[in-house]
């Protein structure tokens, strides 16, 4: 029962990274109505940039942080007229054909990394990678390495931004319109094509940068991508595909079962665990938590 | 079509002389693995090309299918022949079970969940004892070259002609492409798209379970990473886009392609194998792109539009555009 | 008195907080032919789409030979015996016009012999057997729907819900739907007809339901309701023909 705060904190702490990586993903989802198979992948090629400029700059990888994005959102908004015309295609199922590149996709960043940088592990030192705060109360020790908090204050912030621009500004208003309602959108003069790339930029660059954080705090290597790309559809399917506002919620409930699993469970079949979640969701209510799933 | 039928029966007979003509066993086994490949992805495709439903979990199946027989023979004693039902039938329940709720919805939800589903049950075999954890398992010996080229051609030959008659002959195979084309109309018409679906994703899951078996018995050994690894997926889903996609032969040739190219590939470039993953993820994403249709499926059209070319105007008579093709 | 074939009993359906049918009641005796009208978005196809099995209500009930259907899938009800068209025809397109009534035929004739032959005959009763091996994306309006018409036939339904099958005719084609459609009743089969067109259900229905707002604002022979002050108004004295 002594472990119950510490696991609460480890769980809130954990839904916080979950939080960033499926609330681009749920975006994306929700302008373009695509399952970008390839999320954990983006998230891994991150990290590793974040890696090696960390190792040939020497700069704390949280600084690094505006750079990773950048040149990921770059290269997002260069993908992705690519992925548009593959979705927007006449031949075949669309959308069953965007859910094949991406995960064609996916193979080929995981080629790719495993090719340029080895089956090795690597995590990013921070300078804030040591240390922790302790706090006691009465025989309650709690540890919260300050990484960890970096990460939580990191997702909170990104929502608040996110929730500030889809809110309040023109840009964001074209992308709700967008998802809302596709035709009516472009009927208003909202050109789908480029908001969609700006979109899916922003996306690739929040996905790459939560994939640095990831990597000051655990270990990445060349074949982690999988394994986040199944947390990312999980949140997001239990948030309610492409209902942004529920991805916090069902961030936090991950970290939270996550945490309990590694601390009172065993560890070894969290995957499972999850899967079993996922299944029992989609059987029951696969609109999401929420039931505002599309 | 009955073109077709002649050339696949030669096909076929062409196949089952090879082992009285080549006696090599190197090459037998390259062969074998081959046909191995076509079955993995026509059976991929049964459900994919047909139903529009994609399993990126196909591999698991496969996986099921050898550990299934692996601990059937090793731990309990069965022979082979009857381990190998036994390995179809789990591969098929885990099909119902993976099913009933997922094939209601859209084919995302259905391709997360049974990627998420295989990754889980190569963690569980990992971790497991009565698995062997990731040193896998080895089933008895029984090295024999040709019985398992006949048993694979036999097998896939089987699975080719059932997929033929129930998706060509059979009213399954008209209530699929119903499902496929308006499944509002389709349930109008008494027709429940959910059931079709699952039939479709047994069909596709019992044979891939039996080739699981016949490699496990094949290869005498298996672990994690080579049965219930993606490799499996991700080579049968190649195959199958690049041949074409609704169709069995198209993800035929494109087995024997890829499967040729990945011979000649890790043969002379074994030190760079962690390209052969770019490869394939470049095939995938520049078929989608590309070649939409696949190989086979770019064929039939081209054919097709010449066809219709020579016969002049639409109103002139009937035209067979569109008509599907095998 | 002869048990109703079809019984709605104060079928409510809501979208969200829009009541897209309020508290309709009517019933069909077999052989009727029930005509259902009102201005656009009175809720016609809304109470097609519960009787057929595609909404379920959210109060009230659906009684058909007798059964509460209410709810109950679509495929089960094709079964039971109710075929119905859709407004904005759903061919397969991708199949012939043979194959589309063979899809149909599936579900009294199981084997594709008798599913074939049966499909055949239907094609000849509702006049497309000549466009049998025509793929049904190349059908012209009037030919898409005949085909919708031809696969609900196929069931062998008692019970045939049309939906706008004679708009957007020219006044031939729509003169031989009506043929079919008076013919399918000499045959036996009760048809309830949804139809902007005033002259079709007029001359054709036994009785007419009138939807306004969702609501059924008037019920009874054709020459009543057409006198009906509610129902004239309803459609903004628009006169019928």
């Amino acid at each position: 029962m002594e472990l119950l705060p510490q696991a609460t904190i480890d769980g809130l702490l954990i839904g916080g990274i979950y939080i960033t990586i499926a609330i681009g993903f749920s975006l994306a989802y929700g302008v373009m109505h695509i399952i970008d198979f390839a999320v954990g992948e983006w998230i891994m090629l991150g990290a590793f940039l974040g890696y090696y400029l960390n190792l040939w700059t020497v700069v704390d990888p949280f600084i690094l942080l505006p750079a990773i994005f950048l040149v990921f959102a770059l290269i997002g908004y260069l993908v992705q007229p690519l992925v548009y015309r593959v979705i927007s295609g006449k031949k075949g199922n669309p959308v069953l054909m965007g859910l094949v590149f991406t995960f064609g996709l996916a193979l080929m960043f995981r080629g790719m990394a495993l090719t340029g940088f080895g089956f090795y592990s690597h995590s990013i030192p921070s300078a804030i990678s040591q240390d922790s705060f302790f706090l006691e109360m009465g025989s309650v020790f709690i540890t919260i390495p300050y990484v960890r908090l970096a990460g939580l204050l990191y997702a909170l912030a990104i929502t608040l931004v996110l929730h500030f621009v889809l809110k309040k500004t023109d840009f964001g208003r074209a992308v709700r319109a967008l998802s809302q309602h596709r035709e009516a959108a472009g009927l208003m003069g909202i050109n789908a094509k480029r908001i969609s790339s700006y979109v899916y930029g922003i996306y690739v660059g929040l996905s790459a940068m939560t994939g640095v954080i990831i990597g000051s705090i655990f270990t990445i290597n060349a074949q982690m991508g999988g394994d986040y790309t199944v947390l990312a559809f999980f949140i997001v399917v239990l948030a309610g595909m492409g209902y942004l506002a529920g991805v916090p919620w069902a961030a936090f409930l991950l970290g939270l079962v996550q945490s309990f699993f590694l601390i009172y469970l065993n560890p070894s079949y969290t995957l499972m665990a999850v899967f079993v979640i996922l299944f029992t969701i989609l059987l029951i209510s696969p609109k999401g938590l929420f039931g505002r799933g599309v | 079509m009955s073109r077709k039928f002649l050339l696949l029966i030669l096909a076929f007979g062409i196949l089952l002389a090879v082992p009285s003509v080549i006696h090599d066993t190197f090459f037998l086994r390259i062969i074998t693995e081959a046909i191995l490949w076509i079955g993995l992805a026509i059976s991929w495709d049964v459900l994919a090309g047909y139903t529009g439903y994609l399993n990126f979990g196909h591999g698991a199946f496969f996986g099921i299918g050898a550990y299934t027989t692996a601990l059937l023979m090793k731990l309990c004693g069965w022979s082979f022949f009857f381990a190998l039902p036994i390995a179809g039938v789990a591969a098929g329940i885990v099909a119902l079970i993976a099913g009933i709720p997922t094939l209601r919805l859209k084919g995302a939800y259905f391709a997360i969940a049974t990627w998420a589903l295989s990754r889980a049950i190569q963690q569980v075999a990992l971790v497991m004892d009565i698995t062997g954890g990731p040193d896998g398992m080895r089933l008895p010996t029984f090295l024999h070259p040709e019985f398992f080229y006949y048993l694979m051609l036999g097998v896939v030959g089987g699975i080719f002609a059932l997929y033929w008659f129930l998706l060509e002959k059979a009213p399954f195979g008209l209530k699929v492409k119903a499902i496929r084309e308006d499944d509002q109309s389709a349930m109008s018409l008494g027709l429940n798209p959910t059931w079709i679906k699952l039939q479709a994703f047994i069909l596709s899951a019992v044979p891939t379970g039996i080739l699981g078996a016949i490699y496990a018995y094949w290869i005498t050994y298996i672990d994690p990473a080579s049965v219930l690894g993606d490799l499996v997926t991700d080579q049968a889903v190649v195959m199958a886009v690049f041949g074409g996609l609704g169709t069995l032969i198209g993800p035929a040739i494109g087995a024997i392609i890829i499967f040729l190219f990945k011979t000649y590939f890790w043969a002379y470039l074994s030190d760079y194998q962690v390209l052969y993953l770019i490869i394939l993820g470049g095939v995938i994403a520049a078929s989608v792109v590309f070649l939409p249709n696949g190989l086979w499926g770019t064929i039939i059209s081209y054919i097709q539009t010449r066809k219709a070319l020579k016969q002049g105007p639409v109103s002139q008579g009937k035209t067979d555009k569109g008509a599907h093709h095998v | 008195m002869s048990e109703p074939l079809l019984q709605v009993n104060a079928v409510t359906k809501t979208f969200g907080g829009l009541h897209a049918v309020f508290q309709v009641s009517f019933h069909i005796a077999p052989g009727e032919i029930i005509g259902l009208i009102g201005p656009n978005g009175a809720g016609k196809t809304t109470l097609f789409n519960v009787i057929s099995g595609f909404y379920a209500p959210n109060k009230g009930n659906i009684h058909f030979k007798g059964q509460d259907i209410s709810g109950k899938p679509p495929y089960k009800l094709a079964v039971l015996g109710i075929g119905r068209t859709f407004q904005v025809v759903k061919p397969f397109a991708g199949l012939t016009v043979l194959e589309n009534v063979i899809i149909a035929s599936f579900a009294r004739h199981p084997r594709r012999r008798q599913a074939e032959q049966h499909a055949w005959r239907i094609l000849e009763t509702t006049g497309l057997a000549d466009r049998a091996n025509a793929q049904a994306s190349s059908l012209t309006l009037a030919g898409r729907k005949r085909l919708e018409v031809s696969k609900a036939l196929a069931l062998e339904p008692t019970l045939l819900l049309l939906d706008e099958v004679v708009a957007g005719l020219n006044p031939t084609e729509a003169d031989r739907t009506i043929e079919l459609i008076l013919s399918l009743r000499d045959q036996g089969i009760t048809i309830l007809i949804v139809e902007h067109i005033m002259r079709v259900i007029m001359n054709i229905s036994d009785r007419v339901v009138v939807l306004n707002f969702g609501q059924k604002i008037a019920e009874g022979i054709p020459r009543d309701v057409a006198k009906d002050s509610g129902v004239i108004q309803a459609y903004l004295g628009e006169a019928p023909q």
